[in-house]
Protein backbone atom coordinates (compact mmCIF):
# COMPACT_ATOMS: atom_id res chain seq x y z
CA UNK A 1 0.00 0.00 0.00
CA UNK A 2 2.65 2.02 1.18
CA UNK A 3 4.35 1.11 -2.28
CA UNK A 4 1.66 1.96 -4.45
CA UNK A 5 1.23 5.30 -2.62
CA UNK A 6 4.58 6.21 -3.47
CA UNK A 7 4.38 5.52 -6.54
CA UNK A 8 1.80 7.98 -7.61
CA UNK A 9 2.73 10.96 -5.21
CA UNK A 10 6.20 10.28 -7.29
CA UNK A 11 4.06 9.71 -10.47
CA UNK A 12 2.36 13.55 -9.57
CA UNK A 13 6.24 14.65 -8.69
CA UNK A 14 7.23 13.78 -12.27
CA UNK A 15 4.46 15.23 -13.59
CA UNK A 16 4.77 18.73 -12.36
CA UNK A 17 8.71 18.66 -12.99
CA UNK A 18 8.00 17.39 -16.46
CA UNK A 19 6.16 20.22 -17.02
CA UNK A 20 7.47 23.16 -15.47
CA UNK A 21 11.15 22.71 -16.64
CA UNK A 22 9.62 21.71 -19.72
CA UNK A 23 7.94 25.37 -19.80
CA UNK A 24 10.87 26.94 -18.48
CA UNK A 25 13.21 25.44 -21.16
CA UNK A 26 10.74 26.32 -23.50
CA UNK A 27 10.95 30.08 -22.27
CA UNK A 28 14.92 30.48 -21.85
CA UNK A 29 15.04 29.12 -25.33
CA UNK A 30 12.80 31.80 -27.29
CA UNK A 31 14.42 34.08 -25.10
CA UNK A 32 17.94 33.00 -26.30
CA UNK A 33 16.44 32.25 -29.45
CA UNK A 34 15.43 35.92 -29.90
CA UNK A 35 18.54 37.85 -28.87
CA UNK A 36 20.46 35.69 -31.13
CA UNK A 37 18.20 37.12 -33.55
CA UNK A 38 19.68 40.67 -32.27
CA UNK A 39 15.57 41.01 -30.80
CA UNK A 40 14.28 41.43 -27.23
CA UNK A 41 12.34 38.78 -27.19
CA UNK A 42 9.07 37.49 -24.60
CA UNK A 43 9.91 37.20 -21.00
CA UNK A 44 11.40 33.62 -19.40
CA UNK A 45 7.84 32.64 -18.08
CA UNK A 46 5.92 33.49 -21.68
CA UNK A 47 5.41 30.02 -21.98
CA UNK A 48 3.22 29.73 -18.47
CA UNK A 49 1.67 32.82 -19.62
CA UNK A 50 0.34 31.10 -22.89
CA UNK A 51 -0.42 28.18 -21.66
CA UNK A 52 -2.93 29.86 -18.67
CA UNK A 53 -4.33 31.86 -21.98
CA UNK A 54 -5.18 29.04 -23.67
CA UNK A 55 -7.01 27.45 -20.70
CA UNK A 56 -9.17 30.52 -20.85
CA UNK A 57 -9.87 30.19 -24.23
CA UNK A 58 -13.13 28.36 -25.73
CA UNK A 59 -12.26 25.14 -27.06
CA UNK A 60 -13.21 25.59 -30.64
CA UNK A 61 -13.96 21.73 -32.06
CA UNK A 62 -14.85 21.97 -36.26
CA UNK A 63 -18.04 21.05 -37.21
CA UNK A 64 -16.56 18.08 -39.44
CA UNK A 65 -14.31 16.57 -36.57
CA UNK A 66 -14.52 13.60 -34.81
CA UNK A 67 -15.60 14.82 -31.81
CA UNK A 68 -13.98 11.91 -29.35
CA UNK A 69 -10.54 11.72 -30.96
CA UNK A 70 -10.00 15.24 -31.54
CA UNK A 71 -10.73 16.35 -27.83
CA UNK A 72 -9.29 12.71 -26.10
CA UNK A 73 -5.43 12.99 -28.21
CA UNK A 74 -4.21 16.17 -26.35
CA UNK A 75 -4.58 14.48 -23.10
CA UNK A 76 -3.18 10.87 -24.43
CA UNK A 77 -0.50 12.75 -25.69
CA UNK A 78 0.62 14.97 -22.76
CA UNK A 79 0.04 11.61 -20.33
CA UNK A 80 2.07 9.36 -22.79
CA UNK A 81 5.11 11.48 -23.34
CA UNK A 82 5.01 12.18 -19.41
CA UNK A 83 5.26 8.35 -18.94
CA UNK A 84 8.32 8.05 -20.96
CA UNK A 85 10.12 10.41 -17.82
CA UNK A 86 8.58 7.62 -15.53
CA UNK A 87 11.75 5.21 -17.00
CA UNK A 88 14.75 8.18 -17.35
CA UNK A 89 16.86 8.71 -14.38
CA UNK A 90 16.66 13.00 -13.78
CA UNK A 91 19.94 12.80 -11.55
CA UNK A 92 18.00 10.37 -9.92
CA UNK A 93 16.80 6.74 -9.90
CA UNK A 94 13.61 6.43 -12.07
CA UNK A 95 10.51 5.73 -10.59
CA UNK A 96 9.76 2.51 -12.66
CA UNK A 97 13.37 1.53 -13.27
CA UNK A 98 13.01 -2.22 -13.14
CA UNK A 99 9.98 -1.81 -15.28
CA UNK A 100 11.31 -0.97 -18.60
CA UNK A 101 14.06 -0.41 -20.78
CA UNK A 102 15.58 1.53 -23.57
CA UNK A 103 13.28 -0.20 -26.17
CA UNK A 104 10.39 0.48 -24.71
CA UNK A 105 11.36 3.99 -24.12
CA UNK A 106 12.04 4.10 -28.36
CA UNK A 107 8.44 2.97 -28.79
CA UNK A 108 6.94 4.94 -25.98
CA UNK A 109 8.35 8.08 -27.81
CA UNK A 110 6.31 7.26 -31.06
CA UNK A 111 3.12 7.59 -28.92
CA UNK A 112 2.63 11.72 -28.38
CA UNK A 113 3.69 11.93 -32.40
CA UNK A 114 1.08 9.25 -33.40
CA UNK A 115 -1.76 11.01 -31.04
CA UNK A 116 -1.06 14.05 -32.67
CA UNK A 117 -1.54 12.47 -36.19
CA UNK A 118 -4.74 11.02 -35.08
CA UNK A 119 -5.58 14.26 -33.54
CA UNK A 120 -4.98 16.32 -37.09
CA UNK A 121 -6.76 13.69 -38.57
CA UNK A 122 -9.78 13.99 -36.94
CA UNK A 123 -10.00 17.64 -37.01
CA UNK A 124 -11.32 17.50 -40.84
CA UNK A 125 -8.77 20.09 -41.84
CA UNK A 126 -6.75 19.34 -45.49
CA UNK A 127 -3.82 21.14 -43.79
CA UNK A 128 -3.79 18.77 -40.85
CA UNK A 129 -3.94 15.85 -43.11
CA UNK A 130 -0.88 17.17 -44.97
CA UNK A 131 0.77 17.99 -41.44
CA UNK A 132 0.01 14.52 -40.56
CA UNK A 133 1.51 12.74 -43.71
CA UNK A 134 4.41 14.09 -43.18
CA UNK A 135 4.74 13.94 -39.56
CA UNK A 136 3.91 9.86 -40.73
CA UNK A 137 7.33 10.27 -42.92
CA UNK A 138 9.21 11.71 -40.51
CA UNK A 139 8.58 9.31 -37.97
CA UNK A 140 9.91 6.14 -40.48
CA UNK A 141 12.45 7.98 -41.46
CA UNK A 142 14.44 8.67 -38.06
CA UNK A 143 13.14 5.60 -36.48
CA UNK A 144 15.92 4.04 -38.62
CA UNK A 145 19.10 6.13 -37.13
CA UNK A 146 18.08 6.34 -33.82
CA UNK A 147 17.42 2.91 -33.07
CA UNK A 148 20.89 2.00 -34.80
CA UNK A 149 22.54 4.93 -31.95
CA UNK A 150 20.72 3.33 -29.24
CA UNK A 151 21.33 -0.33 -30.14
CA UNK A 152 24.74 0.23 -30.96
CA UNK A 153 25.40 1.63 -27.77
CA UNK A 154 24.08 -0.89 -25.69
CA UNK A 155 25.40 -3.71 -27.83
CA UNK A 156 28.58 -2.51 -27.05
CA UNK A 157 27.95 -2.79 -23.40
CA UNK A 158 26.42 -5.77 -23.58
CA UNK A 159 29.97 -6.97 -24.55
CA UNK A 160 31.29 -5.92 -21.16
CA UNK A 161 28.77 -6.45 -19.06
CA UNK A 162 26.90 -9.93 -18.95
CA UNK A 163 23.68 -8.99 -16.76
CA UNK A 164 20.26 -9.32 -17.27
CA UNK A 165 19.44 -4.94 -17.25
CA UNK A 166 21.61 -4.11 -19.64
CA UNK A 167 19.06 -2.60 -21.86
CA UNK A 168 17.84 -0.34 -18.69
CA UNK A 169 18.38 3.23 -19.25
CA UNK A 170 19.04 3.22 -15.31
CA UNK A 171 22.00 0.53 -16.07
CA UNK A 172 23.67 2.25 -19.02
CA UNK A 173 23.68 5.64 -17.20
CA UNK A 174 25.22 3.80 -13.74
CA UNK A 175 28.04 2.58 -17.11
CA UNK A 176 29.31 5.47 -19.16
CA UNK A 177 30.71 3.77 -22.15
CA UNK A 178 33.09 6.47 -22.81
CA UNK A 179 36.25 5.25 -20.47
CA UNK A 180 35.58 1.23 -21.32
CA UNK A 181 36.13 1.95 -25.05
CA UNK A 182 39.49 2.35 -26.73
CA UNK A 183 40.05 4.72 -29.97
CA UNK A 184 37.57 2.95 -31.89
CA UNK A 185 35.06 3.29 -29.47
CA UNK A 186 35.61 6.67 -28.87
CA UNK A 187 35.61 7.62 -32.53
CA UNK A 188 32.32 5.70 -32.67
CA UNK A 189 30.48 7.25 -29.60
CA UNK A 190 31.12 10.92 -30.98
CA UNK A 191 29.47 10.27 -34.34
CA UNK A 192 26.47 8.64 -32.62
CA UNK A 193 26.37 11.34 -30.67
CA UNK A 194 26.46 13.26 -33.63
CA UNK A 195 23.68 11.43 -34.93
CA UNK A 196 21.44 11.42 -31.65
CA UNK A 197 21.85 15.71 -31.58
CA UNK A 198 20.93 15.58 -35.04
CA UNK A 199 17.80 13.14 -34.76
CA UNK A 200 16.48 15.68 -31.67
CA UNK A 201 15.04 18.37 -33.59
CA UNK A 202 13.51 16.08 -35.84
CA UNK A 203 11.99 13.64 -33.35
CA UNK A 204 10.70 17.29 -31.49
CA UNK A 205 9.72 18.99 -35.25
CA UNK A 206 11.63 22.03 -34.45
CA UNK A 207 12.94 24.34 -37.36
CA UNK A 208 14.60 23.16 -39.92
CA UNK A 209 12.50 20.12 -39.45
CA UNK A 210 9.15 21.38 -38.31
CA UNK A 211 7.26 20.69 -41.74
CA UNK A 212 4.60 18.69 -40.18
CA UNK A 213 3.29 21.89 -38.68
CA UNK A 214 5.06 25.11 -40.61
CA UNK A 215 3.38 28.05 -40.23
CA UNK A 216 4.08 29.73 -42.84
CA UNK A 217 2.96 27.04 -44.93
CA UNK A 218 0.33 25.14 -44.12
CA UNK A 219 -0.77 27.74 -41.25
CA UNK A 220 -0.10 25.17 -38.33
CA UNK A 221 -0.23 21.89 -40.09
CA UNK A 222 -1.42 19.03 -37.50
CA UNK A 223 -2.62 21.71 -34.85
CA UNK A 224 -4.08 24.09 -37.15
CA UNK A 225 -8.02 23.45 -36.03
CA UNK A 226 -6.48 23.07 -32.12
CA UNK A 227 -7.72 26.02 -30.04
CA UNK A 228 -7.93 26.29 -26.13
CA UNK A 229 -7.56 23.54 -23.68
CA UNK A 230 -6.98 21.10 -26.39
CA UNK A 231 -3.86 23.38 -28.21
CA UNK A 232 -2.64 23.88 -24.45
CA UNK A 233 -2.51 20.23 -24.00
CA UNK A 234 -0.42 20.04 -27.28
CA UNK A 235 1.45 22.87 -26.40
CA UNK A 236 2.79 21.15 -22.88
CA UNK A 237 3.49 17.95 -24.55
CA UNK A 238 5.77 19.68 -27.17
CA UNK A 239 7.75 20.95 -23.36
CA UNK A 240 7.91 17.55 -22.18
CA UNK A 241 8.89 15.80 -24.86
CA UNK A 242 11.89 18.46 -25.04
CA UNK A 243 12.65 17.25 -21.56
CA UNK A 244 12.68 13.41 -23.01
CA UNK A 245 14.80 13.75 -25.57
CA UNK A 246 17.44 15.83 -23.57
CA UNK A 247 17.29 13.65 -20.93
CA UNK A 248 17.99 10.62 -22.99
CA UNK A 249 20.80 12.13 -25.20
CA UNK A 250 22.45 13.20 -21.02
CA UNK A 251 21.39 9.55 -19.97
CA UNK A 252 23.24 7.67 -22.98
CA UNK A 253 26.17 10.04 -23.14
CA UNK A 254 26.48 12.39 -20.17
CA UNK A 255 25.20 10.70 -17.19
CA UNK A 256 27.93 12.06 -14.48
CA UNK A 257 26.79 13.27 -11.66
CA UNK A 258 28.96 15.93 -8.97
CA UNK A 259 28.01 15.12 -5.54
CA UNK A 260 30.30 12.81 -5.00
CA UNK A 261 32.97 15.65 -5.07
CA UNK A 262 30.56 17.98 -2.26
CA UNK A 263 30.22 16.06 1.55
CA UNK A 264 26.98 16.81 2.37
CA UNK A 265 23.92 14.50 2.91
CA UNK A 266 22.17 12.16 0.54
CA UNK A 267 18.45 14.39 0.01
CA UNK A 268 21.39 17.35 -0.25
CA UNK A 269 23.10 15.40 -3.26
CA UNK A 270 20.06 14.44 -4.83
CA UNK A 271 19.41 18.28 -4.90
CA UNK A 272 22.47 18.84 -6.24
CA UNK A 273 22.94 15.79 -9.42
CA UNK A 274 19.37 16.89 -10.06
CA UNK A 275 20.24 20.42 -10.77
CA UNK A 276 23.36 19.47 -12.75
CA UNK A 277 21.26 17.27 -14.78
CA UNK A 278 19.04 20.09 -15.70
CA UNK A 279 22.12 22.22 -16.70
CA UNK A 280 23.42 19.23 -18.85
CA UNK A 281 19.62 19.06 -20.60
CA UNK A 282 19.62 22.77 -21.37
CA UNK A 283 22.97 22.26 -22.91
CA UNK A 284 21.47 19.58 -24.86
CA UNK A 285 18.39 22.20 -25.86
CA UNK A 286 20.86 24.99 -26.61
CA UNK A 287 22.78 22.80 -29.40
CA UNK A 288 19.98 20.73 -30.70
CA UNK A 289 17.04 23.10 -30.67
CA UNK A 290 18.32 26.29 -30.35
CA UNK A 291 21.65 27.30 -32.31
CA UNK A 292 19.77 24.68 -35.01
CA UNK A 293 16.49 26.53 -35.25
CA UNK A 294 18.23 29.53 -35.12
CA UNK A 295 20.45 28.94 -37.33
CA UNK A 296 19.10 27.24 -40.62
CA UNK A 297 15.58 27.36 -42.85
CA UNK A 298 13.45 24.66 -42.82
CA UNK A 299 13.48 22.18 -44.93
CA UNK A 300 11.26 20.27 -47.83
CA UNK A 301 10.17 16.95 -46.28
CA UNK A 302 11.67 14.93 -49.25
CA UNK A 303 15.21 17.27 -48.62
CA UNK A 304 14.43 15.70 -44.39
CA UNK A 305 13.30 11.79 -45.58
CA UNK A 306 16.79 11.96 -47.76
CA UNK A 307 18.66 13.07 -45.33
CA UNK A 308 17.85 10.61 -42.32
CA UNK A 309 17.52 7.75 -44.70
CA UNK A 310 21.28 8.44 -46.78
CA UNK A 311 23.54 10.09 -44.76
CA UNK A 312 22.27 10.51 -41.51
CA UNK A 313 21.49 6.16 -41.05
CA UNK A 314 24.99 5.63 -42.89
CA UNK A 315 26.92 7.87 -40.42
CA UNK A 316 24.86 5.99 -37.62
CA UNK A 317 25.99 2.29 -39.22
CA UNK A 318 29.59 4.09 -39.52
CA UNK A 319 29.13 4.90 -35.95
CA UNK A 320 28.04 1.02 -35.46
CA UNK A 321 30.95 -0.50 -37.41
CA UNK A 322 33.47 1.69 -35.16
CA UNK A 323 31.97 0.31 -31.99
CA UNK A 324 31.84 -3.63 -33.64
CA UNK A 325 35.69 -2.85 -34.80
CA UNK A 326 36.62 -1.51 -30.75
CA UNK A 327 35.20 -5.19 -29.46
CA UNK A 328 37.25 -7.27 -32.09
CA UNK A 329 40.52 -5.29 -32.40
CA UNK B 1 -2.15 -11.92 -14.63
CA UNK B 2 0.13 -9.53 -17.24
CA UNK B 3 3.80 -9.91 -15.71
CA UNK B 4 7.28 -8.45 -16.71
CA UNK B 5 8.55 -9.51 -19.89
CA UNK B 6 12.19 -10.59 -19.90
CA UNK B 7 14.66 -10.99 -22.58
CA UNK B 8 17.39 -11.48 -21.62
CA UNK B 9 18.90 -7.70 -21.57
CA UNK B 10 16.19 -5.79 -20.97
CA UNK B 11 12.90 -5.90 -19.51
CA UNK B 12 9.20 -4.45 -19.59
CA UNK B 13 6.29 -4.87 -17.41
CA UNK B 14 3.29 -3.41 -19.59
CA UNK B 15 0.62 -3.01 -16.72
CA UNK B 16 3.28 -0.86 -14.72
CA UNK B 17 3.06 1.26 -17.51
CA UNK B 18 -0.50 0.70 -17.93
CA UNK B 19 -0.96 2.31 -14.26
CA UNK B 20 1.51 4.99 -14.30
CA UNK B 21 -0.83 6.41 -17.47
CA UNK B 22 -3.72 6.44 -15.81
CA UNK B 23 -2.22 8.29 -12.86
CA UNK B 24 -0.95 10.61 -15.65
CA UNK B 25 -4.15 10.64 -17.14
CA UNK B 26 -5.82 11.65 -14.30
CA UNK B 27 -3.85 14.28 -13.71
CA UNK B 28 -3.43 15.75 -17.22
CA UNK B 29 -7.35 15.60 -17.07
CA UNK B 30 -7.42 17.70 -13.83
CA UNK B 31 -5.27 20.37 -15.22
CA UNK B 32 -7.57 19.87 -18.76
CA UNK B 33 -10.90 20.63 -16.53
CA UNK B 34 -9.28 23.97 -15.89
CA UNK B 35 -10.14 25.26 -19.55
CA UNK B 36 -12.40 26.94 -20.98
CA UNK B 37 -16.11 25.26 -22.27
CA UNK B 38 -15.49 23.11 -25.33
CA UNK B 39 -18.46 24.64 -27.97
CA UNK B 40 -19.15 22.42 -31.88
CA UNK B 41 -18.75 24.89 -34.01
CA UNK B 42 -21.38 25.66 -36.89
CA UNK B 43 -21.54 27.54 -39.76
CA UNK B 44 -18.35 29.23 -41.21
CA UNK B 45 -16.83 29.48 -37.54
CA UNK B 46 -16.80 25.20 -37.89
CA UNK B 47 -15.45 24.92 -41.42
CA UNK B 48 -11.73 24.31 -41.29
CA UNK B 49 -9.16 27.37 -41.60
CA UNK B 50 -8.32 27.22 -45.32
CA UNK B 51 -6.71 30.73 -45.61
CA UNK B 52 -9.73 32.02 -47.35
CA UNK B 53 -9.88 29.69 -49.96
CA UNK B 54 -13.21 28.35 -50.83
CA UNK B 55 -14.11 24.92 -48.59
CA UNK B 56 -15.62 22.49 -51.47
CA UNK B 57 -14.62 18.81 -49.66
CA UNK B 58 -14.34 16.36 -52.88
CA UNK B 59 -11.63 19.55 -53.65
CA UNK B 60 -9.68 19.78 -51.24
CA UNK B 61 -9.65 15.96 -49.99
CA UNK B 62 -6.05 14.82 -49.58
CA UNK B 63 -5.65 11.68 -51.08
CA UNK B 64 -4.59 9.02 -49.36
CA UNK B 65 -1.94 8.08 -51.98
CA UNK B 66 -0.59 11.56 -50.91
CA UNK B 67 0.17 9.78 -47.65
CA UNK B 68 4.10 8.92 -48.24
CA UNK B 69 4.94 11.45 -50.66
CA UNK B 70 8.30 12.37 -49.18
CA UNK B 71 9.32 9.21 -48.83
CA UNK B 72 8.16 7.72 -51.76
CA UNK B 73 10.19 11.03 -53.86
CA UNK B 74 13.44 10.47 -51.65
CA UNK B 75 13.72 6.77 -52.78
CA UNK B 76 11.73 7.23 -56.20
CA UNK B 77 15.29 5.28 -57.84
CA UNK B 78 14.65 2.55 -55.69
CA UNK B 79 10.96 2.32 -56.07
CA UNK B 80 10.61 3.25 -59.94
CA UNK B 81 12.19 -0.36 -60.52
CA UNK B 82 9.61 -2.10 -58.11
CA UNK B 83 6.89 -0.41 -59.78
CA UNK B 84 7.97 -1.61 -63.25
CA UNK B 85 8.09 -5.16 -62.00
CA UNK B 86 4.11 -4.81 -61.17
CA UNK B 87 3.06 -5.58 -64.58
CA UNK B 88 -0.37 -6.90 -63.65
CA UNK B 89 0.63 -10.22 -65.51
CA UNK B 90 -0.05 -12.79 -63.12
CA UNK B 91 3.00 -15.08 -64.99
CA UNK B 92 5.27 -12.19 -63.98
CA UNK B 93 4.04 -12.48 -59.96
CA UNK B 94 4.71 -15.91 -59.80
CA UNK B 95 7.84 -16.02 -61.54
CA UNK B 96 8.85 -13.52 -59.15
CA UNK B 97 7.80 -15.80 -56.52
CA UNK B 98 9.71 -18.46 -57.83
CA UNK B 99 12.56 -16.84 -58.27
CA UNK B 100 12.27 -15.62 -54.72
CA UNK B 101 11.71 -18.76 -53.46
CA UNK B 102 14.81 -20.43 -54.68
CA UNK B 103 16.91 -17.56 -53.44
CA UNK B 104 15.24 -17.98 -50.06
CA UNK B 105 16.11 -22.11 -50.23
CA UNK B 106 19.45 -21.55 -51.33
CA UNK B 107 20.18 -19.10 -48.75
CA UNK B 108 18.19 -21.54 -46.23
CA UNK B 109 19.98 -24.54 -47.06
CA UNK B 110 23.53 -23.27 -47.55
CA UNK B 111 25.54 -22.43 -50.39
Amino acid sequence: MILILKSIIGTCVIAFLGIFFGLIYKGIDRKLHAHMQMRVGPPITQPFKDVRKLLLKENLVPENAVNWVFNLMPILSLASVISILLYIPLGFDPILSTKGDLILILYLMMLPAICLILGGFASSSPYATVGGQREMVMMISYEFPLAVTIIAMVWRLSKIYTVSNVFTLQFISSNPLWDKVGVFGLIGLVILLGVLLVVTPIELSKIPFDVPEAETEIAGGLLVEYSGKNLAMFYMTDAVKTVVMASIVVALFFPYGISQYFDFSQYINYVIDFAFFLIKTFAVILVSVTIARTSFARLKIDQIAYMLWVPVTITSIIGLLLLYLDTVL
Amino acid sequence: MIGTLETGHGLWSALYWLLGLAVLSLIVYFIYSFGGKTVKASGDKGKPFLSGNEMVKEETHVKASNIYWGFTETLKSYYSPLKGGHTGNVNDYVSWFIVVLAIVLILAGGL
